[in-house]
């Protein structure tokens, strides 16, 4: 199952995510952010993705895995927050 | 006593779009090493393209059959941001590339956009565009953008490297820039051109349907920038070691299409 969901941030960027999950809807298979915002060093994204890969559909872990990320100091994010990457997650997943 | 700081000038040159980005990148690589200097250049692309942020989707922000019955290339940053239609007649691109310890550089990001866009600010002044700067990185003339800039931060040697580079719209075709990137045919009306062009000018626009010649822009582009970073600006060349590693990364990341449809 393929779900997207999209988020103009206020005063910010456009941030998009597709997420793919298991037939069950119990587990993330699949995840990728994109859009016209702006992260340093922009390759980490991809650690983002990989860490919620297999992660089962639950919002407190979701906010949890996205929340150890960006508390890494060496992300530095502009147009978006981590509030809005974990919107459109629950968003995607609850449509 | 001279202590004023000197940085390296490169001409303005035209490439192909995956030449233009590999050459920033491979510039970056070297002022991380300590093998060059701090760098200004001016470009153009030739054939036309479209950039897309590195975090886009090329699927959903590019229409890839109308970019291939034009001869509009496509090209992935290494910057974020958003796609751009970078028209050969229509805009100048310009990098900057600073090591991130330069005492010049603000440790905040959007100061230091603020202070490397106000040397674009002062090229506008230069040819009678009075223009400012508008968070995150953008540079609008009254209300409406003339100039989008974006960021990377990077330390693929000893030194973190910040390359910002940006656009400057020099004449602005609507209906063209709309039919290479994604808008649906329903939303190329006549009302939403109206809009867009209620956001977005151009150095022709704002000077009354003149145009400005590319030698022009570039010099007053380069005296902006030595003035906003107090610097003294040398002519210089790509050292063969940057040519060598540009033509690489053409190679293998810029010109190849897993690169420019990895998202």
């Amino acid at each position: 199952m393929k779900n997207k969901a999209e988020k103009k941030v206020p005063g910010g960027k456009l941030i998009r995510v597709t997420v793919e999950t298991d037939v069950t809807m119990s587990k993330i298979v699949n995840v990728m952010f994109t859009g016209d915002f702006y992260m340093h060093p922009e390759e980490e994204i991809h650690t983002l993705e990989n860490s919620l890969k297999g992660t089962k559909i639950d919002e407190k872990e979701f906010k949890r895995i996205i929340t150890n990320f960006f508390e890494n100091e060496i992300i530095q994010i502009l147009g978006a927050g981590p509030e809005d990457f974990l919107e459109i997650l629950v968003t995607a997943l609850s449509g | 006593m001279n202590n004023v700081d000197v940085w390296r000038v490169l001409d303005l040159e035209t490439n192909d779009c995956a030449t233009n980005m590999a050459i920033d990148e491979a510039i970056l690589f070297h002022i991380s090493e300590g093998k060059v200097p701090n760098t200004i250049r001016t470009y153009r692309w030739n054939p036309s393209a479209v950039s897309i942020g590195y975090f886009q989707s090329v699927y959903e922000e590019v229409n890839i059959e109308a970019c291939q019955s034009k001869s509009v290339d496509v090209v992935r940053r290494i910057t974020g941001g958003g796609a751009v239609y970078h028209d050969y007649e229509g805009e100048i691109t310009y990098s900057v590339l600073v090591r991130d310890n330069d005492p010049k550089i603000p440790k905040d990001i959007i100061k230091s956009y603020q202070l490397i866009c106000q040397g674009i600010i002062y090229a506008l002044a230069d040819i009678g565009i009075d223009a400012t700067f508008k968070p995150i990185n953008d540079i609008i003339a009254g209300t409406k953008k003339i100039s989008g800039n974006a960021q990377t931060r990077r330390k693929p040697g000893k030194d973190i490297v910040i390359l910002q580079h940006g656009t400057i719209l020099r004449d602005l075709d609507i209906k063209k820039m709309f039919s290479v990137l994604r808008v649906s045919k329903e939303k190329i009306s006549d009302k939403l051109i109206e809009q867009v062009e209620q956001r977005v000018t151009s150095i022709r626009r704002e000077l009354g349907d003149k145009l400005v010649d590319f030698e022009t822009l570039k010099n007053s582009l380069e005296r902006g920038f030595s003035k906003t970073l107090s610097i003294q600006l040398e002519r210089s060349t790509l050292t063969e070691s940057e040519r060598k590693l540009a033509t690489e990364f053409k190679e293998k990341k810029y010109g190849a299409k897993d690169w420019v449809f990895k998202r």
